[in-house]
Parts: structure tokens; C-alpha cells; sequence
């Protein structure tokens, strides 16, 4: 607690410091931006089968989540404030509301709460509470090109409340460091737990690799669990794009953990349209009395854009090495298989 | 809604059933955004099909004083890559296209452009060109950000769907380098002040009046 309130005290002086050696002050108009999305899915077992975060409704048109977002910026300093409210920002995300059960349905969540100060154009230092840094989905559809998710995604951190600083070397290296809470918690019962570090590097045009690490032990865990992630991403011509996600977390003393790859390609047919192959890899590990499991999964998307709207048609094919899925009469399965369409409005 | 099935055969009904209001909500949208998209194409082109803003300027001041400006207005305008030559000075620039309204809104994209100025005794010319279009997307902390590094065309087909979107970039490529060409114009025929490093500031005695 003491290590967070330096850190934070630090940050503060430093920013009030450099504030008043400005002489000028830039401010950008107040900018609001979000998104809607609903959409309609239907596993060919005729119940929810597959572990998909957010789109979890059989036979049913549902509610995504209308989402928020204000940013402002008045000379250095600048903030983010996102909510999002429906079940894919409620329910579907942690933590809701106050983080009581009883209030699940019936709450908002925050997605992006932090201010941020550069104080150069190289060295900036962020607080609050922010999107994760780690993995290559992301809770809000519009930054997503499949609308079904990834086990990886699932599996780890949605957010990260915490202070990290960032200073770009050179358009082509970028590092940051921080101290985080728990993961998906706005406060951290047992002190600021985790330490986390980014290193970016844009080795050519176009490509992007971000290399994640955050470790530390959350309340109440049996130990200090770590996560190591490679996220990247290339353009490879105006329409190809692939990205790959690639990601190790273990729970130390033999707690488990998990690990996988994804792999996405995507072509654009034309301006308006795009096709996607996402393929993942999943597996959980051993612990002492239950063997681990993994699961392959393949998701086809197409991107239909039209104005700020996307419809994506989206089939989904999953196969695992145990019978973790269930028929139509309950018998337990190896593979499952749904559709759905979603449609994505961003303003 | 909900509904049962009796028989296998059902499952594809009942894809349907839901499946239809959505298809249908979306060419609906489709139908209703393509008639009321028209491309208005009042920025000219030049000989290759590639939108231009081009000028050519009359001023009775030395060509290696215009030169010499035109350098300080790129620089000041923080265009990226000038390459200035004997009679000519090369820069690349880019145009942020910003969805407002009411004061509220968001940056959507940015232009990309190359900027050209040639000079002779007593006149000179330059054009932009070769305008790229680069969309925006909101990362995941809520910042706008390219969402793709290589740019399109703005001479591309947007597709119908897409053609009031492209039109919009069009006309602020048009706007944008109309307002540049203006600063740029005024900034070669004004002459410069030049900036002294510590002026002297005005004091207001309060003592005697």
C-alpha cells in the first residue's frame, strides 16, 4: 500500500511540477464515441454450448451493450471515461456494479476510468483503471473482427487497475511498466499485488508486437500466478492482415493455469467486405488430481460494413481432447458447433 | 421468443426465423443507407485520375525569399520527409478528419497527402496529391487510433455501401487543403516577423495616473 501511495504521490508532483512550467495550454473539444451491438446465435445442440465470453444466448435476438466513451485532453493531461451497460458490459463482464452477486444484473460497467499526463512527447504515466494489456481481443465488439471469443480472451485479464508509466525509444520500441491491482477489480483488498511490463516493437510497416507480462497474487489465491503473452499483428498488403496471439499462465505450488495459441487471417474482398479464419489452441494444466484440457476451435467471420454498421455472419466449430460439450439429449460430446450474426453499430 | 422442436428438420425453421429478422434488418439498413449515399466529386483531378489541389501563384518577391518561406511554413506545420531541392521543395503531410457536432464528436480518420512547391522568378506553384485515406478505430483504452498502417486510395470505389462515408472523406480532403493552400499563400506574401527571444514584456504601472 505504502509502494502504490509513493507511486501515486510521485506521479502527482511530477505532473503538478511540470504543469506549471507550461506556458500554453492546448484543449481538444470534448470527444464521445461508443458502440451498440446485438446479436442472434444458435448452437446446433440447441443449448449454450460453447465457452464463448459476452454472445451466450440460444435460439434468442440479444442484447450486447450500448457503450460510452468521453476522452478529453487539456494541454498534457487528458482522461478516458467508458461505460457500458447490457448484458455484454453487465453480467457478461467482472466485476458488476459494486462487485456484489446480488446487484449482477442490475448495474453498469466501467471499462476505461484513468487519467493520463505525457510529460514529454516520449514519457507519459497513466492511473486508474484501464482495458487490459495483455491478449489481442478486447471487450468491446467493435475492436474485435470475430463477435465470438477467443478461450484466450476468455480466460484472461479483462482489466487492469493500476499506474504505469510508458516511454517510447523510437517509433519502432515502446516499454511500459506498472503496478496493478488484482485483475477485474476496481479496488485491490490485498495491496497493490502485481507488476506488469509491456515491450512494443515495430519491427518493419505495418507489424506490431506487443510482448506481456503481468505477475503477482491475488487475494485469496493458493499462489503467485504469472501470464506471459505475445499479441501481433501484421498488415501484410492493404487487404491481408494476421495476427497471432500466443499466451502462458501458471498459478505457482501446482495450481494450475493455462495455455494456448490463436491465429487470425483476414482478407478484404472489397471496401465493404472482409472475411476472417481465427484458430485457437486451448489448454488448461495439470493439477495434482485433474488432468488438464484442450480444445481446438475454428470460427469463420465475415465483416460487412455499411456506414458505421457491421454485420458479421459468424460459424464456429470446437473440438476437444475430453467431452466437454453436450448433445441434443444431454449425452456429453467432444465437439460443438454454432452460428450466429451480430450486428455492430459505431458512432 | 422462444421456440421448440418436434422435429430435426425444425432446426433450420427456426435458423431462419431468427436468422430473418436480422437479415432482413440488415438490407434494410443496406437499402436505406446505399439510396441516400451519392459521392460528390467537386475536388478536381489531375491527369493521372488522382485528386489534386493545385495553384499557381503570381508574387512579385525573389524566388529564393519564397523558397526560403515556404521552408518555414512546412516546418511550421510540422510536414513530415522535406526534401527541398533547387527550385522545389517536396513534404508529406496528413489532414485528421473529425466527425463533429455540437462540439461533440471524435476524430474518424486521417489523409494522408504529398505536398510539392516549385519556384520561378516571380511565381510559384504547388499542389497536394496522392491523398490516402486512413480510418480510426478506438483502441482498447478508449483512444482513436490508425487501424491500419497502409492507406487507400482516395480514387478507390468505395462500394455503395460505403460511398456516403467516402464522399465525407473527399469533401474534408477538399476543405482541408483549401484552408492549407490559404495559410500557405498568406504566410509567402506576408513578410515574417522576426521572433525575438525574450520580448519584452509590457508593464502596467498602477502607481501614478
Amino acid at each position: 500500500m505504502k509502494l502504490k501511495s509513493l507511486f501515486t504521490f510521485s506521479a502527482l508532483t511530477m505532473s503538478a511540477a511540470t504543469y506549471a512550467q507550461e506556458t500554453t495550454t492546448s484543449s481538444t473539444p470534448l470527444q464521445i464515441s461508443g458502440s451498440v451491438d446485438t446479436y442472434y446465435k444458435y448452437d446446433f445442440s440447441k443449448r449454450a454450448n460453447i465457452g464463448t465470453s459476452f454472445a451466450e444466448d440460444q435460439n434468442s435476438v440479444s442484447l450486447g451493450m450500448i457503450d460510452l466513451a468521453l476522452k478529453k485532453t487539456t494541454g498534457k493531461a487528458s482522461f478516458v471515461g467508458e461505460l457500458s451497460f447490457g448484458p455484454r458490459g453487465q453480467y457478461g463482464s467482472v466485476p458488476n456494479g459494486n462487485g456484489e452477486a446480488a446487484n449482477a444484473d442490475n448495474s453498469f460497467h466501467i471499462q476505461n476510468l484513468y487519467t493520463s499526463y505525457a510529460f514529454t512527447d516520449k514519457f507519459s504515466m497513466t492511473a486508474g483503471y484501464m482495458g487490459t494489456f495483455i491478449g489481442y481481443e478486447v471487450i468491446a465488439p467493435t475492436g474485435n473482427f470475430n463477435y465470438s471469443t477467443s478461450y484466450l480472451f476468455t480466460n484472461g485479464p479483462f482489466q487492469n487497475a493500476g499506474i504505469k508509466a510508458n516511454y517510447v525509444f523510437s517509433p519502432k520500441v515502446a516499454l511500459m511498466v506498472g503496478l496493478f491491482d488484482d485483475w477485474n477489480v476496481y479496488k485491490d483488498v490485498n495491496g497493490v499485488s502485481h507488476f506488469g511490463a509491456q515491450l512494443t516493437v515495430s519491427p518493419v510497416e505495418g507489424w506490431t508486437a506487443y510482448l506481456n507480462m503481468l505477475s503477482g497474487r491475488s487475494a485469496g489465491a493458493p499462489g503467485t500466478g504469472s501470464i506471459y503473452d505475445l499479441t501481433t499483428a501484421y498488415q501484410v498488403t492493404e487487404k491481408v492482415k494476421i495476427g497471432l496471439n500466443a499466451a502462458d499462465y501458471s498459478v505457482s505450488n501446482d495450481n494450475g493455469g493455462y495455455s494456448g495459441a490463436a491465429l487470425y487471417l483476414q482478407n478484404a474482398f472489397t471496401p465493404g467486405f472482409s472475411l476472417g479464419l481465427r484458430g485457437e489452441y486451448f489448454k488448461t494444466k495439470d493439477i495434482p488430481d485433474s488432468d488438464g484440457s484442450s480444445v481446438t476451435s475454428v470460427t469463420v467471420s465475415g465483416n460487412f460494413k455499411a456506414g458505421g454498421l457491421t454485420f458479421i455472419p459468424e460459424v464456429r466449430f470446437d473440438n476437444g481432447n475430453t467431452t466437454r460439450f453436450v448433445k441434443n439429449n444431454l449425452d456429453p460430446t467432444k465437439s460443438a458447433s454454432q452460428f450466429s450474426l451480430a450486428a455492430v453499430y459505431a458512432f | 421468443m422462444h421456440f421448440k422442436f418436434n422435429r430435426s428438420n425444425q432446426i433450420h425453421q427456426t435458423v431462419k426465423s431468427g436468422g430473418f429478422l436480422f437479415l432482413l434488418f440488415f438490407l434494410s439498413s443496406v437499402s436505406a443507407f446505399a439510396q441516400s449515399s451519392k459521392v460528390t466529386e467537386e475536388m478536381p483531378r489531375d491527369e493521372r485520375g488522382k485528386y489534386i489541389h493545385y495553384e499557381i501563384v503570381e508574387k512579385n518577391i525573389p524566388a529564393d525569399s519564397l523558397k526560403e518561406r515556404a521552408l518555414g511554413f512546412l516546418t511550421l506545420k510540422k510536414l513530415k520527409s522535406i526534401q527541398p531541392a533547387k527550385e522545389e521543395i517536396r513534404a508529406t503531410g496528413k489532414f485528421i478528419v473529425t466527425k463533429t457536432a455540437l462540439m461533440l464528436g471524435h476524430p474518424s480518420g486521417e489523409l494522408l497527402y504529398n505536398f510539392t512547391f516549385e519556384v520561378k522568378e516571380g511565381k510559384y506553384r504547388f499542389w497536394l496529391t496522392d491523398f490516402l485515406f486512413i480510418p480510426y478505430k478506438r483502441d482498447r483504452y478508449g483512444n482513436f487510433v490508425a487501424s491500419t498502417p497502409k492507406g487507400t486510395p482516395l480514387e478507390n470505389n468505395p462500394g455503395k455501401l460505403n460511398a456516403g462515408e467516402w464522399a465525407s472523406y473527399i469533401d474534408a480532403a477538399d476543405k482541408q487543403s483549401n484552408v492549407l493552400a490559404a495559410e500557405f499563400k498568406d504566410y509567402l506574401a506576408a513578410v515574417q516577423k522576426i521572433k525575438t527571444s525574450n520580448p519584452k514584456k509590457k508593464v502596467i504601472s498602477t502607481k501614478s495616473w
